[in-house]
């Protein structure tokens, strides 16, 4: 069965027509192009394909698209503002906290939502909020130095 | 050294965090049709009849590639060092999981449902599922018969071996083996078994091809592009030269990506359907598409009173599962390595690589190095317990070091083990005899710390091909791969320093066989020692020719002259100067350009018999060290912290080469902790990331890594590599402190709980001397 669904990606107003078992990973990636949340697992449990649903980190391969009528999404290519990368993309950067690529615009986004209700995070904080983002490459030590070296959430 | 030993941050490191690089996954093309693969549901089996005709007839299915497409080939197999592995299964079926046929449609979802319409009438044979069964007479045979790659490597350099199910046997003898038994003080022997991991590299296999005339374009998630061209010039009768292969970067390869793997069966679809085919495989297909080798090792050692090592003898098994991929050449990688960073006069290694009807298994980052270091680190630690010796005091007795000879013969160079070692003792603060409980007694912490010693493929050839632009900026064209390694970054480092100019006027260009010559591939930690080389070797001729030609028009000789940020100056002065480009300008006139081809080349030879000689360009070197903390009620084992010091020869970026020894550590962990593919009756139980665990960021201790500077006289400005060694030592250490907390000793991987309990349970029963693999389960 066909819905046909309003939601706003990235600031920008949407209108789709998605069908009843369609993603909303396969939704942003074949329908509108936006390739930076990745399926890994497929199961809902890498993190991977994490986007924000309404500033809440979902795992967007076992989410139904036709779940995010009304609803507002941030991915991640919504954070960059023109060149400007947002406090967290320049983090991973600057600490090197990506090797491959493959996990770290979900792991941005979880750290992000993280930062959005909780600006002075512990370690603590932020090993409960990245639990689900799993990185095979770094072995997470640069990630958790990339977002507790952003504060006050980066605004 | 304006560029070398600066840790600039990754050049792709924008197009990473803001999720815009393009992987494979996601490449289109127009009128690309997708395709997913039928796969056996036996471990073992004939193929008595396949009717793919239903799902032909299916709307929107473009056609599927069968046996029957393969019948007037010559020759349908693939493989790098045994063409055992057929495009798809011809006959019979090898494995539960063997590709059987691939259907190509307009949709990935028609596609799916297409499969289930394939009909195929099987009939079970009997299977063999444990190497060392699979080696006994009355097995099953695997393979009736299997022919030689001629592709890739001069088959003296690939130890074959008949007997039953047997792909691969390399064997090194040295010295005296019963007389150094003879005179022992002490002998030890023990088994120990490490399961088969799987590399879980993220983005999973992923390939597009198109036939454009009777030329082919490939675009793969491949470690070795040049190699997978020089495979499907083999497989497909092309001229190398028909066949362009482009690597985009890839998310994570850990070795999985090597050699065909998708390429021949899209290939042949996309020949088949005249359209262009994409095949993305789902993560289960990743698990049966290539996984470690299950590994047993059987190590026997004769020692002195005071602690010197006299003779060791091992036999390593390695269970390559269905096909033989790279196998046969990992075992003769370990058998250099396999009796550990010692020196041992007398020595006899054999390894086996052995068929059985289970996934494919291959390279994984460390190849087999982690798996012969949880035995022979355990070993030393068990000796010096035995003998009442520091564990660190006894393996300082016997290292080896820079300038003595490695167990095939070479020199050793640039191996500062010692080094390493001393490093992480400090670190660690370490202390043998504490072992501390909490006030409840139930959490124990304890040290550990293990050495390695890790080959390099040898022989093996990079190329690189420059040009000086008609600006003077410099293109470098290598299919190496960037892979989250840091290829995108140390490669134009090393090129800048070698051309004189500033890093932001060269580009590397990566992973496209079109434009770029040989280069045998983006493993073994090969790429910053031999492509360094390579482009050092290129940007030295580029030097040459533009000295000569400054020479001319600066009227001075050419050792007068000296190159700096773009341009050549006659030395000491500023106005005798000319930039790169007006250097060009004023030979060729306007946009005339300079090129260069250069090359790295290393050389072994090995005697059939004794497996000595050369057989590794170079050896890298390490220690690992960590402190544990086990809970004897429940049994789990945390990591709360690690130490790793590696010499990397030079670090040509040094927060990189920290990147690369903290994640390495990190994945070996993970695999000591948690990871293990569990087999029955030939079906893979945990073919997924829910069953099969990955370390977590709650689990993952801080990895201190230490690198060490100890340069090789050969590497380019002396670097050697950083991307897999640390992951080398981290089981045995993690093993050796575990067994320093609970006074008992574990020899199967993973550390995982249950082991751990009955490991106590038993702790007062003898040790299992050899035949008995491993703990009680």
């Amino acid at each position: 069965m066909e819905h046909q669904i309003r939601c706003t990606v990235n600031g920008v107003e949407r209108s789709l027509l998605v069908s009843s078992d369609e993603t909303l990973l396969k939704m942003l990636t074949r329908q509108l192009g936006l390739c930076g949340a990745r399926e890994v697992c497929g199961m809902g449990v890498c993190g991977a394909c994490t986007v924000l649903v309404d500033r809440v980190p979902i795992s967007s391969c076992t989410y139904l698209a036709p779940f995010v009528d009304g609803s507002t999404i941030v991915t991640i290519e919504g954070l960059a503002l023109g060149r400007t990368l947002h406090p967290l993309q320049e983090a991973f950067n600057t600490f090197g906290a990506s090797q491959c690529g493959y996990c770290t615009p979900g792991m941005i986004l979880s750290a992000k939502a993280l930062l959005d209700a909780n600006p002075k995070p512990s370690e603590a904080d932020v090993k409960r909020a990245l639990a689900g983002n799993l990185c095979r490459c770094t072995g997470y030590h640069r990630i958790m130095k990339a977002v507790l070296s952003v504060v006050d959430g980066g605004k | 050294m304006a560029q070398i030993g600066q840790s600039i941050l990754q050049l792709d490191g924008r197009d990473k965090v803001t999720g815009t690089t393009a992987y494979t996954v996601h490449l289109e093309l127009p009128g690309m049709a997708y395709g997913k693969i039928l796969r056996s549901p036996y471990p073992h089996a004939r193929i008595l009849r396949l009717d793919a005709s239903r799902a032909e007839r299916t709307p929107g299915v473009l056609g599927v590639l069968t046996a029957a497409d393969l019948s007037d080939w010559q020759n349908p197999y693939f493989g790098p060092v045994i063409r055992d592995q057929p495009i798809v299964a011809i006959d019979k079926v090898h494995f539960l999981g063997d590709p059987v046929a691939v259907v190509a449609a307009e949709t990935p979802e028609i596609a799916a449902e297409a499969l289930d319409l394939i009909e195929v009438e099987y009939k079970e044979m009997s299977a063999v599922f444990d190497a060392q069964e699979a080696m006994r007479e009355k097995a099953p045979v695997i393979h009736e018969r299997i022919m030689r790659s001629t592709a890739l490597f001069d088959p003296a350099h690939v130890p074959l071996a008949g007997g039953q199910n047997v792909c691969g046997h390399f064997r090194l003898r040295k010295g005296d083996l019963s007389l150094a038994f003879q005179q022992a003080d002490e002998i030890f022997e023990h088994v120990y078994t490490i399961p088969p991991t799987q590399h879980c590299a993220f983005e999973p296999h992923a390939v597009l091809a198109r036939w454009v005339g009777d030329r082919v374009e490939v675009w793969s998630s491949t470690q070795n592009p040049a190699v997978v061209r020089a495979e499907l010039a083999e497989l497909f009768s092309l001229p190398a030269g028909n066949i362009r292969v482009v690597a985009p970067p890839l998310g994570s390869g850990f070795g999985s990506k090597l050699f065909l793997k998708l390429e021949p069966l899209a290939v042949a679809l996309a020949s088949k359907v005249g359209r262009p085919v994409k095949i993305v495989l789902e993560r289960e297909e990743v698990f049966l598409t290539l996984t470690e080798p299950g590994t047993w090792v059987r190590i026997k050692t004769a020692v002195s009173r005071e602690g010197v090592l006299l003779g060791r003898e091992m036999e390593i098994i390695l269970d390559t599962g269905a096909y033989a991929d790279i196998t046969p050449r990992l075992a003769r990688g370990i058998g250099l390595v396999g009796a550990g960073p010692y020196r041992i006069p007398n020595l006899s290694i054999d390894v086996y690589a052995v068929y059985t009807n289970k996934a494919p298994a291959g390279a994984l980052r460390g190849v087999i190095g982690r798996q012969a270091c949880w035995a022979y680190e355990q070993e030393m630690d068990q000796i010096a317990q035995r003998l009442g010796m520091d564990a660190i005091e006894l393996r300082l007795k016997n290292l080896l070091h820079d300038g003595d000879e490695m167990h095939a013969g070479e020199t050793l160079q640039g191996f500062a083990l010692q080094q390493c070692l001393e490093r992480v003792r400090k670190a660690l603060d370490w202390n043998s005899s504490t072992v501390t409980t909490d006030t409840g007694g139930q959490k124990v912490r304890a040290k550990g710390v293990a050495c390695f010693v890790k080959h390099t493929m040898t022989p093996a050839q990079s190329f690189a091909r420059l040009t000086l632009e008609e600006d003077g900026s410099l293109a470098v064209h290598v299919s190496s791969v960037e892979m989250g390694q840091g290829a995108a970054t140390a490669l134009p480092q090393m090129a800048a320093e070698a051309m004189g100019l500033p890093v932001e006027r060269v580009s590397v260009y990566f992973g496209d066989t079109a434009s770029a010559p040989y280069d045998q591939g983006t493993n073994s930690s090969r790429t910053i020692f031999h492509m360094g080389r390579a482009i050092v070797d290129g940007c030295g001729q580029l030097r040459a020719e533009l000295l000569a030609h400054a020479a001319r028009l600066l009227e001075a000789s050419q050792e007068d002259l000296e190159i700096s940020d773009g341009r050549v100056a006659v030395k000491g002065t500023h106005e005798r100067s000319l930039g790169f480009a007006e250097i060009l300008g004023r030979t060729f006139g306007f946009g005339g350009s300079l090129s260069a081809s250069g090359m790295s080349k290393s050389e072994a030879y090995l005697d059939r018999e004794t497996g000595r000689g050369k057989g590794s360009t170079y050896y890298f070197t390490g220690a690992g060290g960590c402190e544990v903390e086990v809970d004897l009620e429940t049994g789990a084992v945390r990591v709360l912290r690690y130490v790793a010091a590696n010499n990397v020869g030079r670090a040509i970026n040094p927060m990189l080469c920290a990147a690369q020894i903290e994640g390495s550590a990190a994945a070996g962990i993970s695999q000591t902790l948690f990871e293990e593919m569990r087999w029955e009756d030939g079906q893979l139980l945990n073919p997924n990331l829910v069953d099969y665990r990955l370390i977590t960021i709650c689990e993952a201790p801080p990895v201190e890594a230490i690198v060490v500077e100890v340069p090789h006289g050969e590497g380019p400005f002396g670097a050697m590599g950083a991307g897999e060694p640390a992951i080398v030592p981290t089981s045995a250490a993690i093993g050796n402190a575990v067994a320093r907390a609970l006074n008992v000793r574990l020899f199967s991987l993973p550390l995982t709980p249950d082991k751990v309990l009955a490991g106590l349970l038993h702790a007062d029963e003898p040790e299992p001397g050899p035949g008995t693999a491993g703990t009680p389960a």
